[in-house]
């Protein structure tokens, strides 16, 4: 093991309900694989989380706590101390529109009545870091604490930044969730969006939460350097070595085919680029890969770009770029 | 490894840097009445609006992102980066995004694209060959940790040039929950003073181009020494001395600097009733022992509080006071709290100053902390 390594040492997929149902597709196939249970949604994050302290927290909060605390496989229940190593763990989150409708209900009741008819509670959720915020007070995690909100690569511009974090030795630990909900509003602005190039119906927008928890030197899949590129499959000399699992950009397969995991569980859009790395994640430790080459996974869209990084087995020798 | 800013544009109510800069020298409270809402039903009165709208001139769509757009391409030029030469990131630090889009597309059917919520298409507008743009919504320290990631972005070599940025416009929603808690309308942002109502929020646009110090040449606006981040893990929207404290320990290890060192601090100095006494007690507390202690000045009593754009503007201030030997006064402060009676804070008039190592401080909801300490060649 080498301590200037990032790996992902926990993971979890957390979605509560795929569009894909039981029609039989590759990403049907590879997702049931690595997340055969179902997941709750966020109206019955109490079976995961306790009923404690949910009181006032968005759907994107609910799923991002579920999807951590089942990361570090905790019972129940909130801690009566923070988890071992809490003081040295960073949080990064990923959520383009986790908030949003909380921010239209906010304006819509002041609108109709005055500010005073507006629950304080939710003064928490004006502010777009709720998400990550809310994950440190809950598991006592007091290093760096970040909000991305990059649009369709702001799923790998998450986990890049939670490397980051590693690298600058500004933390131990990084934890990284991508989230978003499906509620009106958030599914409200994913109609404004163009349709995917050779599609007329854009995927339907459907709530997803993953986890993928990231440290030096750890003994799991070692991740390689995020890259940001312009085209779909405009992958750079150290992304290139042969991948046995490619996960593509929704509606961008690229050149050698590869898996584009949106039919199946629905647009995810911030979330996406972490629940590819969970999935390459839990892919790997599955033992389904054969031979050499890890996963290849690539997030983003014709308006924000592309990012994309590599997911090399533990065991062999990197080829990606360690940044 | 240090990090030299070698370009910075601002744009706050007063205008661009010079004007800016101009009126902080002078204490300039430049708050008016709120524009574009219903005051009454909001409970709030007063702000720091951006002057780009006509008196009889609807609101304008995007209002963040422009004053972004033309913040990163006047420090872009001024640094002489080319982006298609090089590779150049943008990290913009945000509190409230473009949310006042949403809201208007939301309650009032004004059209939005989904994209425009975050910076990317705003900053690729001006400069469509930067390698890459990151929005950090890291509510009021945004920019503090847009910093941070800049420096380490070079350090780890994984850019030639980064461009830290900070934007927010006052969001509907926002402004609903500042009036929701308070009794009646703040009539000014008054930092550390006794008897202070509250903050005001103010809008505006903030942008530095960063190089690793090796490759900066001479002419340097300033060289960053470090960023500290902390998160307090305490409150979703209350302060908390620990976690403050923390950042600024982390700052001043990883800066190599001791609090003997740093001659001038730049406050967060919201005006609120946690902020103030929260601040001057992790002050007291990482000062002890280093007396007479740092100068202590704030800017949000002539400029508002910027939100994300917070951090970055007072770090230009503080550049701006070391580089012309004079320190700003606190705007809006006249009688200092009990609990700021430890802090030399500058009242009234600007004071003259020597230092050459200052330390800024920027803290934001959920307890998200950012603390740089910058030097200055004279």
């Amino acid at each position: 093991m080498n301590p200037g390594e990032v790996t992902v040492t926990a993971h979890t997929l957390h979605v509560p309900d795929p569009i894909g149902g039981s029609v039989a597709t590759a990403a049907r196939d590879l997702f049931s694989s690595v997340a055969p249970e179902p997941a709750c949604g966020p109206d019955q994050a109490h079976t995961v989380l306790g009923r404690k302290g949910l009181l006032f927290k968005e759907d994107a909060t609910r799923l991002a706590l579920c999807a951590v605390h089942r990361a570090f496989g905790l019972p129940p229940g909130k801690l009566t101390e923070p988890l071992p190593g809490a003081e040295h763990t960073a949080v990064v989150v990923s959520s383009n529109v986790g908030n949003a409708r909380t921010v239209r209900d906010i304006v819509a009741g002041m609108r109709a009545g005055s500010a005073h008819d507006v629950s304080p509670l939710n003064g928490p959720n004006a502010s777009s870091n709720v998400i990550a915020s809310t994950l440190a007070i809950r598991y006592g995690f007091t290093g760096p604490n970040l909000m991305v909100c990059s649009g369709a690569t702001s799923g790998l511009d998450a986990v890049r930044l939670g490397a980051l974090l590693l690298r600058g030795e500004r933390a131990r630990r990084v934890v990284v969730v991508g989230v978003e909900p499906d509620d009106e509003v958030a599914r409200g602005l994913a109609a404004l969006r163009p349709a995917v190039p050779g599609t007329t119906v854009p995927v339907p927008l459907r709530a997803a939460a993953a986890c993928v928890v990231l440290e030096p030197g750890g003994a799991g899949p070692r991740l390689g350097t995020v890259r940001r590129h312009t085209r779909p499959d405009d992958i750079a000399g150290d992304l290139a070595p042969p991948a046995a699992l490619r996960l593509t950009a929704p509606g961008a397969p690229g050149a050698g085919g590869g898996i584009d995991l949106t039919p199946h569980l629905g647009e995810v859009y911030g979330a996406l680029g972490v629940v590819q790395l969970a999935v390459a994640a839990a892919w790997l430790d599955s033992g389904q890969a054969s031979g050499p080459g890890g996963a290849l996974i690539t997030c983003g869209d014709g308006e924000d770009g592309y990012a994309s990084v590599r997911l090399d087995p533990a065991d062999v020798p990197a080829l990606a770029g360690g940044g | 490894m240090h990090v030299a800013i070698t370009g910075a544009d601002l744009l706050t109510c007063h205008g661009g840097t010079d004007a800016t800069f101009a009126a902080l020298a002078k204490g300039v409270d430049g708050s008016q009445d709120l524009r574009f809402y219903d005051t009454d039903r909001i409970n709030v009165t007063r702000g720091y609006h951006v002057d780009d709208t006509a008196d009889d001139e609807e609101e304008l769509p995007l209002r963040a992102g422009r004053w972004l757009a033309r913040c990163v391409l006047g420090a872009v030029r001024q640094a002489g980066v080319d982006p298609a030469a090089e590779r150049v990131s943008v990290i913009v630090g945000t509190g409230l995004r473009e949310l006042r889009a949403m809201e208007r597309w939301a309650v009032d059917g004004v059209p939005v694209r989904r994209r425009d919520l975050h910076f990317t298409t705003a900053v690729r507008e001006v400069l469509p060959e930067v390698t890459e743009v990151i929005t950090v919504s890291n509510a009021c320290s945004a920019s503090g940790h847009a910093l941070a990631l800049a420096q380490d972005l070079l350090a780890a070599g994984e850019a030639d040039a980064v461009v830290a940025a900070g934007c927010d416009a006052m969001s509907e929603s926002m402004l609903t929950m500042i009036g929701r808690v308070a009794d009646a309308p703040t009539p000014a942002l008054r930092p550390f003073q006794e008897g202070r109502a509250g903050v005001l929020l103010g809008e505006g646009a903030v942008a530095v181009v960063l190089r690793r110090a090796a490759d900066a040449g001479p002419g340097a606006l300033a060289t960053v020494l470090a960023t500290g981040l902390s998160c307090d893990a305490h409150h979703e929207t209350a302060p908390d001395v620990g976690g403050i404290v923390e950042a600024m320990r982390d700052a001043h290890r990883r800066a190599e600097v001791t609090p003997h060192d740093i001659g001038l601090v730049l406050a967060h100095g919201t005006g609120t009733a946690l902020n103030d006494p929260t601040e001057a007690a992790a002050l007291d507390t990482v000062f002890a022992g280093a007396a007479p202690g740092p100068l202590v000045t704030g800017i949000k009593g002539a400029i508002g509080h910027t939100s994300g754009s917070a951090a970055l503007m007072s770090l230009l201030v503080a550049a701006w006071a070391m580089r012309s030997g004079s320190v700003p006064a606190t705007a809006g402060l006249a009688e200092p709290i009990e609990a700021a009676a430890g802090l030399r804070l500058v009242i009234g008039e600007p004071a003259p100053c020597d230092a050459r190592v200052a330390q800024v401080n920027a803290f934001g909801f959920g307890g998200v902390n950012a603390v740089s300490v910058i030097g200055v060649d004279r």
